[in-house]
This record gives structure tokens, C-alpha cells and sequence, in this order.
């Protein structure tokens, strides 16, 4: 079973696509989980605090905004855990955690710079691309590595 | 603020079937009575409860039509007030947007799993095997060689 | 502050402060002032369009809902009472979507927005006079369109550098007191019983008194006043009542001991402003500091810059240190206090222009109020460089005070 970073981070079919397909999906999803649900709640909606800008100086110089940082204190995580990565690039909409696109562009280049294999595709415009899509997405998790066998 | 303890999850269970509605699968979960909370939407449901329980009701509806639902990870409880809109002052959650974009397309997607099914399965590309070490000196003399 | 006038209702267009660690700042001073934040529901259809309807094709998602978000209050989709737009400080892509953001509800709207770049160490107190003074003009339309004095009223200023008050009585500034800071109430008490002393008159005379300032809340509280208001308001209505400007656009430019403020004022009522620079470099404490190694009295520093060249002396107060230094670099080097002094006021009049004038739409009559307003130098640099007569109204300096007492007039006649 690897561990698979997905971009879009929030994606519904990809984080479905990969643990249908018996992996791990490395989801912001999960992160904001640990967040929110820390019993210790000082900073909602999110719980990012001003030490998460902090955290983010790892990935983004003092000169990044906090916005950029505070993200990456939640993604940049994912990417150093990730030993593959599929990156759907043009998804129709981008917001929130994936809001900005700065740390979009951080996040992919930090994933780019890993040596991990990598699947890079292209969101599909009509339903006609759905299979083609859903097909490349299936033949790269199947070619990764399953551990536990 | 609701109370949660650290090892609850929660799903979000997109159903994009013809054959189950989120009604149904609700239903299903109240009979088998999971100690889990259930949340419906418009898309589906919303699992909140202990990590094993939730994965295994998840599992249990995905079989209703495991092609056509799809699940994924949620950061917040269902029914949690810090994402609802009504305590929020209006407007959906930002990830609400992409969410909903998803579903337009997880017809077409549930049909390549499908078509997927029907044919052989995916090969997967012949893997290579590691370069041996023993190769590469090889090389590298040869190289130097030159 | 807590008015009971029920809770006004913000707009929050934001690009990501639930990102940036702020949020509970600004949800903190939002409960201040007993404002709530609103997240304008949006047409998710026309996300695809609004780039190009708004002719801003930017790439990050979260800057084109700020404008779906803009829309949306505009059009009245979302009924709010005003609006704060904000975005992380440093990003360029975030800072021309606040702007023109900020442009298209001031054109459309008659809300009353602020525009604010955070970074993650905001807090809710730098947040709290202007959502202050946002609240204030949402829910107290009626006190700000009084425009005479009516009865026996005083004002005190508790500023971070001075204190002044002022007493006032049908319409005339009947006595006044000006002061340093140094401890916040005995400043105050100073400042108040000189006041009182000239205008002859007990403080028990005094109908209804208001305060205004960093030390509003303190003052106020002491002095039992009736009015407690931040400066924007405050400081609007007083520079449009000193310069007998109360109808019409005007823009109000208020150089302070600390910070600096601009307001885009219409019928006294301040519509965009923005406080502070990014260092005290652009405030009356350069001017001090500059008077102390020139070995000149405050007071006599205008009269030398206006004798002076700025052109001749090269000096950058973005940050206050580097000024100093090269103030010290050019008095080194032999140049004329005159023309150190010059440039000095053409380096704080250049900040604002820089940093604050973007941000608000400059609208003639521009007044200048504040104690550096009495520089001669401050209003000339500032005439040069925006090419337009810069209007210093008497009692300029008093412009708190004489404001706070004027609204203070409004609790009388009740």
C-alpha cells in the first residue's frame, strides 16, 4: 500500500479512486481532521493558529504571506509523507485549502522535486474524457508498490 | 461546539446511483445499527462515529452499488458548527463548490469503473527492475572508458 | 462600546484569513463592537464568468470568490451593513483583487467598507478601531449628521503622543488644553482642566462630554463621558466642521504622533479609510526626532522647511531608522537644517502618498488636520506632490477633541 498526495487536495474521485484502488490517500481532509478535533480548540473555524504560519516557514520564506504559510503547515506534511503523488491540474474550481494559487504552485513543485513516480493529468472537460481519466488514474495505482503482499 | 473524541472519523458517502438513493442507505446504516451518526445531504451522507465502525458502514453501503458511490474523507463532524451556515452567517463552506463540480462528473466516472470491471483488468505497465548494482559499476566503467 | 442598537452585520471578503491563523482576531473584534461576520451566498455558475465580468482573470479561486463575494452585496443578494475586504500583506495578486474589490462596492454601494492586509500576527486590537468606526457609521447614521454645537459640551483627545481637549459652547471653542502624553488619565485631567480653566466654566457645567483617541475607553470611562468614538468618525466630522466643508466629498488626512489616517469623507461621513503606515517613519514622531537632532523646538521646524529645498537632501522615512539615517548622512556631509527640514516633511508626505493615498480616492478639498498639520512644511510637500491646495483649518491640532465635543452635542438636546 503506498501513500498517494493528491492534487486537487480535496478531491472526492481521487481520494475514492485511491483507496478503491488499495492505497492510502494523503488528503488535507485528514489534517484538518487532527485540527478540528484537538480537544484544545483556540482558533475556529480551522484551528489554524498564528503558529501555523510559523510551521509553514519550513516550506515559505518570512517573505511568503501567512496565507501561503498557514496552508502549507497543513499540506506540507502530506507532500513529505507522499511516496506517489497524482496531480490533476485545470479542476474546475479551486477554493479554500486550495484557494490560493501561490501555495498551489508550492505544493506542486515540492511534490515535483520528490523522487516519488508521479501521475500528472488533466482534469477532464466533458464526460467523454471521464474513462480515459478514470483509466490512467487505475493502471498508475496498480503499478505501484503493495507492501503488504 | 461539538464534542468529539480524538478517534472519531468522518466520511462523506457520495451516492450517484440510479439503483440506491441516500435515503436508502441511510436506512440501511439505522437497521444495522451502527453506533455511528448519520447525517444526510443532498449528496449523500455524512458518517461520524469510532474509525472502525464508520469504515465498516462505509464498506457495507459502498456494496449497495460499489461503482457508483464514492467516499472520501471530511475534516469535520457532521453537523458540525463551525462549517454550518446557518451559525457560519450564510454562504456554503468553500470546499462545498468543488465538491459539488465532483459530483456532476461521478456518473461518468462510475461508468468507466464499470466498463473497467467488464474488461480485463488493468494491466499494469511491466515493471522494471532496479538497475543491479554490479550493472552499473559495468557501465560506469565502460563510460569512463570512452 | 457595547450598543444596544442590535448587531451589524459585516460582509467578510476575505482570500484566506481561516488560513492565516487571524480569524479569531477578527471575530474577537468583531464581538466587540457587536458586529457579526457574513459570508455572502454566491451564484456557484457564475464563478466560471466572474473573472472576465470583472475583467480581473486572477488564479487563485479564493481571490474570484472575493469578487462573487462583492457581487453578491452589491446586487443585495446579501444584505449587509458594510464590508471588510481583506487579504494576506505581501501578495501582490491578493493586494490588486482587495483594491479594485474595494473600488467596485464603493462605486455600486453606499456600504461603508474597510480594506485591510493582515499578516499572521494581527490582532483583533489593530482591527478594533476600524471595525469600530465601520460599525459606527452602519449604525449611527443619525449622530453624524449633526453639524453645529449645540449648548456647553467638551471633547478630549487622549492621543499615543499628545493629549487635548477642548470646551466648547454654541457653536465656539471656548477653551482649549494640549499636552504630552505621558501617563493616559493625568494627561487627560491636564488637558481638560486647561481646557475648562479658559473657557471659564466648572466641570460640572459641562453638558455631555466625549472622548476620542488611544485612550478613549480609559478617559471615557473616567470622566463619566457620554460619548466614546474612535478617530475616524471623530476626526471626519471634526476636520469637515473646522474647515466649513460639511457637504460634498472631501478627503481628510490626519498625521498623528504614531499613525496616520486617511478618509474619503462625503457629507461628513467617512466612506473608505485607512490607518497607520508601516512605521512611524510617516508619523509626527519623525518630525520629532528630526526637530531634536536639527536642535530646534517642534514648533519651529515648519517655518524652517519652508525655507528649504527637499530636492537638495535625499531622505526615506519608510523606515524610521534608515530616515535618521540619512538625516545624520546628509548633515555629515554639510546640507542646510532648511533643507533637511524640507525634506523631512516631503519623506512623510511620500509615505502616505504611498502607502495610504492607494487606498483611498482623493477627493479635493483635501484637509489636513493633526498636530504635523501645524509644520508648515507637511501641508506645502503635500500640496507639491499631489498638485492640489492642501486646506489646514484652524485648530487644526484639536480636531479630536473639537469633533468629540461637537458629537457630544448630539446627547445634549435629549
Amino acid at each position: 500500500m503506498a501513500k498517494v498526495f493528491i492534487y486537487p487536495v480535496n478531491s472526492l474521485i481521487l481520494a475514492d479512486l485511491v483507496e478503491r484502488f488499495g492505497h492510502k490517500p494523503l488528503a488535507v481532509m485528514n489534517q484538518v481532521r487532527e485540527k478540528v478535533t484537538k480537544i484544545s480548540l483556540d482558533s475556529p473555524p480551522i484551528n489554524i493558529t498564528p503558529e501555523d504560519p510559523k510551521i509553514g516557514l519550513r516550506y515559505a520564506a518570512v517573505e511568503v504571506p501567512p496565507g501561503v504559510r498557514g496552508r502549507m503547515a497543513l499540506i506540507g506534511p502530506l507532500i513529505e509523507d507522499a511516496e506517489a503523488a497524482i496531480i490533476v491540474s485545470d479542476p474546475p474550481t479551486n477554493f479554500g485549502c486550495v484557494g490560493c494559487n501561490r501555495t498551489n504552485e508550492l505544493m506542486k513543485y515540492l511534490v515535483r522535486s520528490k523522487d516519488i513516480p508521479i501521475l500528472e493529468l488533466r482534469y477532464p472537460e466533458a464526460e467523454e474524457y471521464a474513462q480515459e481519466f478514470v483509466y490512467k488514474i487505475v493502471a498508475f495505482l496498480e503499478s505501484l508498490p503493495r507492501e503488504e503482499e | 461546539m461539538t464534542d468529539v473524541k480524538q478517534e472519531e472519523i468522518t466520511k462523506v458517502i457520495v451516492i450517484s446511483s440510479d439503483k440506491v438513493l441516500p435515503v436508502d442507505a441511510a436506512m440501511r446504516i439505522y437497521e444495522s445499527e451502527f453506533p455511528v451518526t448519520v447525517k444526510e445531504t443532498c449528496f449523500g451522507l455524512i458518517v461520524t462515529g469510532p474509525a472502525e465502525e464508520v469504515l465498516a458502514v462505509t464498506e457495507e453501503i459502498r456494496k449497495l452499488d460499489k461503482n457508483h458511490i464514492f467516499v472520501k474523507d471530511r475534516g469535520f463532524p457532521a453537523g458540525d458548527e463551525r462549517r454550518c451556515r446557518a451559525v457560519r452567517g450564510g454562504g456554503p463552506r468553500p470546499g462545498f463548490h468543488f465538491l459539488r463540480e465532483e459530483v456532476q462528473m461521478l456518473s461518468a466516472i462510475g461508468t468507466a469503473l464499470d466498463e473497467l470491471e467488464a474488461k480485463e483488468p488493468v494491466k499494469s505497465p511491466a515493471k522494471k527492475d532496479k538497475l543491479k548494482v554490479s550493472e552499473l559499476e559495468r557501465i560506469i566503467e565502460a563510460e569512463i572508458a570512452r | 462600546m457595547g450598543d444596544k442598537t442590535g448587531v451589524v452585520k459585516i460582509a467578510l471578503v476575505s482570500c484566506g484569513s481561516e488560513y492565516s491563523g487571524v480569524q479569531p482576531e477578527f471575530e474577537a473584534a468583531a464581538e466587540k463592537v457587536n458586529a457579526k461576520f457574513v459570508y455572502p451566498e454566491i451564484d456557484v455558475a457564475g464563478l466560471d464568468s466572474i473573472g472576465k465580468e470583472f475583467g480581473l482573470e486572477v488564479a487563485s479561486g479564493d481571490l474570484l470568490l472575493m469578487m462573487a463575494r462583492a457581487k453578491a452585496v452589491v446586487e443585495g443578494t446579501t444584505q449587509v451593513d458594510g464590508v471588510f475586504i481583506t487579504t494576506c500583506f505581501r501578495c501582490a495578486e491578493g493586494a490588486i483583487v482587495r483594491n479594485e474589490v474595494r473600488r467596485y462596492i464603493h462605486r455600486y454601494s453606499d456600504l461603508p467598507v474597510i480594506s485591510y492586509s493582515f499578516t499572521e500576527r494581527t490582532t483583533s486590537g489593530t482591527l478594533l478601531t476600524r471595525l469600530e468606526a465601520l460599525t459606527t457609521v452602519a449604525r449611527r447614521r443619525h449622530l453624524l449628521a449633526r453639524e453645529t454645537q449645540t449648548g456647553l459640551t467638551a471633547g478630549i483627545d487622549s492621543g499615543s503622543t499628545t493629549t487635548k481637549a477642548v470646551v466648547m459652547k454654541d457653536n465656539e471653542i471656548i477653551g482649549s488644553g494640549w499636552v504630552p502624553t505621558t501617563k493616559v488619565l493625568e494627561s487627560a485631567e491636564e488637558a481638560y482642566s486647561l481646557a475648562l480653566k479658559e473657557a471659564g466654566v466648572s466641570r460640572d457645567e459641562i453638558q455631555a462630554l466625549g472622548t476620542t483617541g488611544y485612550g478613549r475607553f480609559l478617559v471615557g470611562e473616567h470622566f463619566n463621558a457620554r460619548l466614546i468614538q474612535e478617530e475616524i468618525t471623530v476626526n471626519s466630522k471634526g476636520a469637515v466642521y473646522l474647515a466649513d466643508i460639511q457637504k460634498g466629498p472631501a478627503t481628510v488626512i490626519d498625521i498623528g504622533g504614531m499613525d496616520n489616517k486617511a478618509i474619503s469623507v462625503d457629507d461628513g461621513i467617512p466612506g473608505m479609510f485607512t490607518m497607520g503606515g508601516i512605521c512611524a517613519g510617516a508619523s509626527g514622531r519623525f518630525f520629532e526626532m528630526i526637530s531634536k537632532r536639527l536642535g530646534v523646538d517642534i514648533t519651529e521646524l515648519g517655518a524652517l522647511a519652508v525655507k528649504g529645498m527637499q530636492e537638495k537632501v535625499t531622505m526615506n522615512s519608510y523606515c524610521i531608522v534608515f530616515g535618521i539615517q540619512s538625516l545624520v548622512n546628509s548633515l555629515a556631509k554639510g546640507a542646510l537644517p532648511e533643507d533637511v527640514a524640507a525634506a523631512a516633511c516631503y519623506s512623510v508626505v511620500e509615505q502616505i502618498f504611498e502607502q495610504q493615498l492607494q487606498e483611498v480616492d482623493v477627493k479635493e478639498p483635501l484637509i489636513l488636520v493633526g498636530g504635523s498639520s501645524l509644520i508648515e512644511g507637511v501641508p506645502k510637500a503635500l500640496g507639491d506632490l499631489l498638485k492640489i491646495d492642501v486646506l489646514v483649518p484652524k485648530n487644526s491640532h484639536m480636531i479630536g477633541a473639537v469633533g468629540a465635543a461637537l458629537l457630544a452635542s448630539g446627547y445634549v438636546e435629549e
